[in-house]
């Protein structure tokens, strides 16, 4: 037990150090790129925004102080819990991440455990027909999987599924003009399906080929043979021997994953006009809205890094190994 | 492998030819007209929400607030919830009588604390509207408010447009989110990041609207495109380049507009700096030959044609069709012979035969920027230096980003865009009072006939007197800032903005649209209805 608490803390440590270094990076990136927030966000009515008002938004927006300075005053409220506020919205970025998560946790969720539960059965299938024609279907299906790009995976799923079948909504969370109180489970269910499946689409390929290779690896091993000599095989032969031995590298990868998950949302949310992170983050980006992209960017950081640790910690008590190894 | 490719090649092929027979069916939404609801897709979520003191309601209509005056689909001048208003003799204080009978969503009365409410909280907001001219409102009657600006300025007279009002008594935090105001439509549900659902208003005193509720879509244009394709919309905006995709059961609208693009040659000669060390000037587009001569070479009615495949009308000035707009500025165009002429009378003359005219030395070449995103304006630039290459004239064409343009903008011909309905516009553009001022008259055009005539047009207390001097300002007979005169740009298209619309939904008679495409269309939103046939 005094390890994990060890293990932990040490996580911690490292945790924090990253959230500073990835702040302060992003900060000295923003602050040097080329976009002018104030140019942005006056857009097309820049002819009638005159110099005066430009200051004042500058000033509202606390550009006018020295970038060093900038980062410091911010640094300094989020270390009291407060992200600041938006400055294209308007709104604080706390509410407005809260807002736009809960609509991507469903989402990515669904696309996560979707991929995983995919992948792993199509790595199983192909390694025990390791050669065979199931074999190379499936692989070619991954190495077509990995090389497509989400977006166009969604948009190809769109004109299929939503422009020509109609079988579901083109985009969006919600039905269009529907109020919420008659908005059903149904209705949310359809809504997600096109954008969950896209997205679920980055891990398959992933998972199923390092299952694929891990089940070879694991078959050929002396410990199958014995069995294979008492007369074990089929499904008995790998749910005794081979499903723990493959899915710990299923589930490391999987959970590592968060990231491209993180990033596959922003497209897939793109594709489909779905009101999570993903559009906030874009929004963020392209206009220069430094406390919107700072907290988006320390969220996402918290997000990826609980991916790892749950990698780690489940890997830690998966594996009798790793618990016997004493740490440093 | 090979195998593999070829099976999944034909899977795709089947699924591809499957569907394109399953989905010509027309949407039951289309055909029926007996529902009042619409489903629109025209233009991207107000970030800030629906609070006009944050600039909401610039473009369109406000749908939840009254503005005191607004335009009708002449552009002429009429009221809305102000019965009257008056400019006092030196143009600085502006008096407005208010309509005793318009009434908020929640049942209370608008008055002019209001008003006064209103133009000061935009005043304090820091947003995108700039008011800083208004010094202060005062409440004289419960139906009248005077503003004071600080100098007299006719073009006070757009924030009287376009500015919706808030009601006093429940202006808050929340205010954005659950707007109240007078105006045809309340707000009934906002689903952030993807649409709003309005319904019409009980106690609006205008023209009650045909349609009981309309839902407004926040989708990107091609997302928009796809769900029109899909027979969910009734209305979409989308770019030119969709313009030729049939959908079943919309028409295409291709709405005017003074979504203009011209280039802005710089007017001096090379030599000065800005304070912050930028070049001002360039020789050879300093010279009046060369400028006029690039007017009037240029076929404008091909670019129309070739670039925005039709969708366009021919453009004279940053104004053009609106009120403020002079009609003697047109002119024949497209004329190279008559372009040589101007140039041969000005000494520019091709010495060595390099096919570049020179004069003292001078080479007849400059250089073209335009912002390397945005395909349209590569396209204008590269069409119109193939127009003026027969003359003489070498442009050199250059894609840069608007940060590397700011820089280089004062002394090299740039690919600009502007169109509003606010002819402050002109005054920003052609006052030497604005030379290199951010934006506004970044080549330092400067004539001072036509400052004075922007400086009565500013002053004028009116807006046909006001219009009268901006017109003037143009070319008043002798000299003017227009093409006619000392064509400081050459002003080339006017670009249609293009909406699909269901084929038997009626939208009216459409104004000309500003720079900006989308909500301009809701401005008339009361007078849609289903057409009788």
């Amino acid at each position: 037990m005094r390890m994990i608490f060890s293990f932990i803390g040490r996580k911690v440590l490292r945790l924090l150090s990253l959230l500073f270094a990835i702040s302060v990076i992003t900060f000295i990136l923003i602050s040097h790129s080329p976009i002018d927030p104030i140019q942005a966000y006056i857009g097309a009515d820049m002819m009638r925004v005159g110099p005066e008002q430009r200051e004042k938004i500058a000033e509202n927006w606390g550009l006018n102080e020295p970038p060093a300075e900038q980062f410091f005053r911010w640094g300094s409220s989020v270390i009291q819990g407060d992200l600041g506020t938006s400055m294209i919205y308007r709104r604080p970025v706390t509410e407005m991440i809260h807002e736009k998560f809960l609509h991507s946790l469903a989402l990515m969720i669904i696309a996560w455990l979707l991929s995983g539960l995919i992948g792993f059965i199509l790595g199983i299938a192909a390694a025990m027909k390791k050669d065979k024609w199931p074999d190379r279907i499936i692989k070619g299906y991954c190495y077509t999987l990995a090389a497509t790009p989400t977006f166009w995976m969604g948009l190809l799923l769109l004109m299929i599924f939503a422009v020509w079948l109609e079988w579901f909504p083109i985009g969006m969370g919600v039905p269009a003009g529907v109020l919420t109180e008659n908005v059903t489970l149904a209705d949310r269910i359809s809504h997600i399906v096109l954008p969950a499946f896209t997205l679920s689409i980055v891990g398959v390929a992933n998972v199923a080929l390092h299952t694929r290779q891990k089940l070879i690896d694991v078959l050929s091993s002396e410990y199958i043979l014995f069995a294979k000599a008492r007369g074990e095989k089929g499904f008995t032969l790998l749910w005794r021997h081979g499903i723990r031995n493959i899915s710990l590298p299923a589930i490391t990868l999987h959970f590592a994953g968060f990231s491209e998950l993180f990033g596959g949302a922003v497209l897939a949310e793109q594709v489909f006009s779905y009101p999570g992170l993903g559009q906030a983050t874009v929004e963020a980006g392209l206009r220069g809205d430094i406390p919107l992209l700072l907290g988006l960017v320390i969220f996402s950081t918290l997000f990826v890094f609980a991916g790892n640790l749950l990698a780690d910690l489940i890997s830690f008590i998966v594996d009798p190994r790793l618990k016997e190894r004493k740490p440093v | 492998m090979k195998k593999f490719i070829i099976v999944f090649s034909v899977i795709i092929l089947l699924i591809f030819t499957g569907c394109s027979n399953g989905g010509n069916g027309e949407s039951k939404n289309h055909a029926d007209t007996t529902r009042d609801e619409l489903i629109l897709a025209v233009g991207n979520e107000p970030e800030t929400g629906f609070d006009p003191a944050l600039g909401w309601g610039q473009y369109g209509s406000p749908l939840f607030q009254s503005t005191l005056l607004k335009r009708d689909h002449d552009l002429n001048v009429t009221y809305d919830a102000a019965k009257g208003y008056e400019v006092s003799e030196n143009g600085k204080v502006w008096t407005v009588k208010l309509r005793d009978d318009v009434m908020f969503s929640d049942g209370k009365p608008l008055r002019a604390e209001d008003v006064q409410f209103t133009y000061e909280t935009a005043l304090t907001s820091d947003s995108v509207l700039d008011l800083n001219i208004l010094e202060k409102v005062v409440v004289k009657d419960p139906v009248t408010v005077e503003f004071h600006l600080y100098e007299a300025n006719s073009t006070f007279l757009h924030s009287l447009l376009t500015l919706g009002i808030i009601p006093k008594h429940s202006y808050g935090d929340q205010y954005a989110e659950n707007p109240i105001g007078s105006g045809p439509y309340k707000l009934v549900q906002w689903d952030k990041g993807q649409q709003i659902i309005i319904e019409t208003n009980p106690n609006y005193y205008g023209k009650k609207p045909f349609f009981k509720r309309i839902t407004f879509l926040f989708l990107n244009e091609d997302a928009a495109f796809a769900a029109a394709k899909a027979g969910q919309l009734d209305m979409a905006y989308i770019p030119a380049s969709f313009s030729k995709n049939e959908v079943p059961g919309m028409v295409l609208e291709s709405i005017q507009s003074v979504d203009n693009r011209g280039i802005m040659f710089p007017y001096v000669p090379s030599g000065e700096k800005t304070d912050d060390g930028k070049d001002i000037g360039n020789d050879v587009t300093a010279d009046i030959a060369i400028r006029k001569a690039i007017n009037v070479a240029i076929d404008r009615e091909a670019l129309v044609d070739g670039i925005l495949e039709g969708y366009g009308t021919p453009g004279y000035s940053a104004a053009d069709g609106l009120p403020w707009f002079n009609e003697e500025t047109k002119f024949e165009d497209g004329d190279v012979n008559a372009a040589k002429e101007i140039l041969a009378k000005a000494d520019w003359k091709d010495e060595n035969g390099d096919g570049v005219l020179e004069k003292e030395g001078l080479k007849a070449a400059f250089t073209l920027l335009y912002p390397a995103n945005d395909v349209t304006r590569q396209s204008l630039a590269i069409a119109v230096a193939d127009m003026v290459k027969p003359l003489g004239i070498t442009i050199k064409v250059e894609g840069k980003s608007w940060d590397e343009i700011e820089n280089l903008m004062h002394s090299n011909a740039v690919m600009m865009g502007w169109g509003s309905h606010d002819p402050i516009e002109i005054y920003n553009l052609f006052s030497s009072k604005m030379a290199g001022m951010d934006y506004y008259n970044s080549g330092f055009y400067s004539n001072p006939k036509v400052d004075e005539y922007l400086e009565k047009a500013l002053l004028s207390k009116n807006e046909q007197e006001a219009n009268e001097y901006w017109k003037k300002a143009q070319w008043d007979g002798k000299t003017g800032l227009s093409s006619k005169g000392d064509a400081p740009w050459a002003w080339l298209v006017n670009i249609d903005h293009l909406y699909l619309v269901n084929e038997k939904l009626n939208i009216g008679e459409q104004r000309i649209q500003p720079h900006g495409h989308g909500w301009p269309i809701t401005d008339n939103l009361v007078d849609w209805k289903w057409d009788e046939k």
